[in-house]
């Protein structure tokens, strides 16, 4: 017997729906066109649309059949909020001729009862208050249990989960509790996200866990060890190892080492790997162990062991090791290159680079003075300066007084407009810097905010030191 | 791995020399003369034979500062490079290392051209562009910013012993003699040269601690002189204080920023602490 596996809306006007005898719609409609339903190609259509959603946000899962899961955790703001992003993506959808119903909640669970029986593009707020009035259908149980609780005369999610917990449990079975759980975010639920396929894993599974320190520091250096001559018969080498750890219970303890310059040094990764095993805990054990290799590139071959003589040329290449082993004990942003960077606000003039990234011409304008040392944010001195325009003749800063001996300046630094809006744009706000130098020759760097003439007398800040 | 098999060894060493007293007893009561005449010949090797001892380690290559007076204390005529040098301020500068810093930055300049200088520090303060202005190649410059002072100490020891390193500055408030030679083992390595700044981020001064630098430097800010006429401010001075130099000789100079051939010219030497620029200089020590 042939029903129908799905209806579009036209259809559904007309008083068709899915389950229906094929020869019973026809009956109702003679000239009903149905098409043969092909699972395979709507799951493939469905994957592809997964795909496709990256762009909306890295952690993507399809809800076969006809659903898609998007953790927009922490992305949302990018589009402006949940209720614009949600917007956007129902327009793009309906751009191409796929009409949806979308829901943003704060689990999976309720964003799916939202999306399937809820109002349209609903806002869920407090899952409670969102879920109440839904039908328990909306809850994903088995249908026979969704049938079981409508024949108690429970139709709704805020009547079951009115029940006291224990006898609901007892009476409906530990699937109906999981899943008002999910639904209200109290329960964990796994979702599969599609990943790019990465062809550069390995995978190591032992017969028996293991969890000795040592035992992982090996099978460490084994599985680098692997990916390694897989990316040396390529030609390739990899900027980012990332392991995990597969634990018994279920859960995957990662560790991730980042290069300066591709490499397949297997010796090279084990070591930067070797202090980081430290936190992970193998827990009961450890079954499966993975390694994937990310942002590869084409890699010459290099002989090792040759290092160059110190003065022999400036072979950036021979830094990488040490570049790797401080930039993996201290964290990527603690290593850096400064770079010139076009702005004349002497907080944006030398912007950080990654260390081994290749210097670019055009460097600091080294006729004007700039301080060796900038602090982060100016202080506040306390300065007498009774000539307006001229640099103080005296300042308190730290507990010091400092009686200005020479001193230069001012370099008027206007501030940059552009990158604010137009209306709080104001002409008056420019910085007079001073460079002046106390009777011991410390040497500081004043400026004075605003012009004189406002309505409060302009302040001093000390925004750095010369040595 | 290679570690561990050094490790071995000695360990091996050490436990054939523990089982073996009984039988060097045996030598020493019947000692044969072929044994004797080599032992002599080792100990009259030893006395003639320079012995590689840290201090009689001549410099293999110095910076010279270009002038006589200077150069005249420091071994070599020169600041030995493949050794490390300790920089001090004084006062706020103990937390700012503004001056200290920048005093590094200009003896390191001309390493630049050997390789690479990495500078490690305690609090990501500080700026390129001024370092550009003292002539040194910031846009080359490797920044690494460290939480604590064993973080700094490994990290300065870890760029000191790399490959393709000319020079490594940290900042660090006082290594111990340990970390001090642990420190002159890693320039030893590539011949690269330390420059360790004194820094102390909170609390009070630093007590100077004995240490395993070729030389220590106390710098202090020095009223600058413009040239008659001008306005404004004259070159950089330094209060320059050679507190301490292995092989050489102590001293105390006022120094200026100068854009000649030598990124430093002295102006006048320092007695007693009093500028006195007719006085020949006065070497302590």
């Amino acid at each position: 017997m042939r029903r129908l596996a799905t209806v579009d809306a036209r259809a559904a006007a007309l008083g068709l729906f899915a389950g229906q005898k094929a020869t019973d719609a026809v009956a109702l409609v003679p000239e009903l066109m149905i098409a043969e339903a092909d699972p395979t190609a709507d799951a493939r259509a469905l994957a592809r649309l997964a795909d496709w959603c990256a762009r909306f946000s890295p952690a993507v899962a399809a809800d076969r059949p006809d659903g898609l899961f998007l953790d927009i955790t922490g992305v949302d703001h990018l589009w402006g909020g949940e209720a614009a992003m949600m917007a956007d993506f129902a327009a793009r959808l309906a751009r191409n001729g796929l009409p949806i119903r979308a829901a943003v909640a704060g689990s999976p669970g309720a964003a799916w009862a939202l999306a399937h029986f809820g109002p349209d593009r609903a806002l869920a707020g407090e899952a409670m208050e969102a879920l109440a009035t839904l039908p328990v259908e909306a809850l994903r149980a088995p249908d026979t249990d969704a049938a079981q609780l409508r024949r108690l005369g429970l139709r709704t999610i805020g009547t079951l989960a009115g029940l006291p917990r224990d006898q609901a449990g007892r009476r409906f079975g530990p699937e109906v509790m999981r899943r008002l759980d999910q639904a209200l975010g109290v329960a964990p639920e796994a979702l599969a996200f599609a990943r790019p396929p990465n062809p550069w894993f390995a995978r190591l599974a032992f017969a028996e866990p293991i969890s000795a320190p040592e035992d992982l520091a090996r099978v460490a250096g084994d599985i680098v060890e692997r990916l390694c001559i897989r990316l040396e018969a390529e030609g390739r080498g990899a900027r980012r190892f990332d392991l995990a750890f597969h634990r018994l219970d279920g859960v995957a303890e990662a560790v991730s080492v980042g290069l300066a310059l591709p490499g397949r040094d297997a010796a090279a990764v084990t070591r930067l790997f070797l202090p980081l095993l430290e936190r992970v805990d193998p827990g009961f054990g450890i079954e499966v162990v993975t390694l994937g290799a990310r942002e590869t590139a084409p890699c010459l071959a290099r002989q090792p062991g040759l290092s160059p003589l110190p003065g022999d040329s400036h072979d950036r290449e021979a830094l990488a090791p040490l570049v790797d082993r401080l930039a993996n004990r201290l964290g990527e942003a603690a290593v850096w290159r400064a770079e010139a960077f076009p702005s004349h606000a002497p907080e944006r003039a030398a912007a950080r680079r990654p260390p081994l990234s290749a210097p670019t011409t055009g460097g600091w304008d080294r006729e004007r003075p700039r301080p060796v040392r900038l602090f982060r944010r100016p202080e506040l001195v306390e300065a007498l300066a009774p000539v307006p325009d001229d640099p103080p003749l005296m300042f308190h800063w730290r507990g010091r007084a400092h009686r200005v001996r020479r001193a230069e300046g001012p370099e008027r630094l206007g501030e940059e407009w552009w990158r604010r809006p137009w209306s709080e744009a104001d002409p008056a706000s420019a910085r007079d810097y001073y460079q002046v130098e106390d009777e011991t020759g410390a040497r500081f760097w004043l400026f004075r905010d605003g012009p004189y003439g406002g309505p409060e007398p302009p302040r001093w800040w000390l925004h750095g030191l010369f040595g | 791995m290679s570690r561990q098999a050094q490790l071995m060894a000695v360990r091996a060493r050490l436990s054939g020399l523990e089982s073996a007293p009984a039988a060097r007893q045996v030598r020493v009561d019947s000692p044969e003369p072929s044994a004797v005449l080599q032992i002599q010949k080792l100990k009259r090797d030893l006395m003639t034979e320079s012995v590689p001892t840290f201090v009689d380690r001549a410099p293999r290559a110095v910076l010279p500062f270009g002038d006589s007076r200077v150069d005249a204390c420091l071994p070599g005529a020169g600041l030995p490079l493949g050794r490390w040098h300790e920089l001090t301020g004084e006062g706020m500068e103990i937390e700012t290392a503004a001056v200290a810093a920048a005093f590094a930055a200009v003896l390191a300049a001309p390493l630049g051209q050997r390789g690479e200088v990495v500078w490690i520090l305690r609090r990501d303060d500080l700026y390129a562009p001024g370092l550009a202005g003292l002539g040194f190649p910031a846009e080359r410059l490797i920044q690494v910013c460290v939480r604590d002072e064993a973080e700094a100490l490994a990290a300065l020891e870890d760029a000191l012993s790399a490959a393709g390193v000319a020079a490594a500055i940290g900042e660090a408030e006082s290594p111990d003699l340990t970390a001090g030679r642990r420190l002159q083992l890693a320039c030893e390595r590539h011949g690269a040269t330390g420059f360790l700044v004194r820094r102390r981020l909170y609390g009070e001064a630093v007590t100077p601690r004995g240490s395993a630098a070729a030389t220590r430097w106390r710098i202090a800010p020095a009223p600058s002189e413009p040239r008659p006429g001008e306005p404004g401010l004259g070159a950089a001075r330094w209060r320059t204080v050679l507190e301490r130099c292995r092989g050489g000789r102590t001293g105390a100079w006022i120094m200026e920023k100068s854009d000649g051939a030598h990124p430093l010219r002295v102006v006048a030497g320092l007695g007693d602490r009093e500028l006195d620029s007719t006085q020949p200089v006065r070497l302590a020590g």
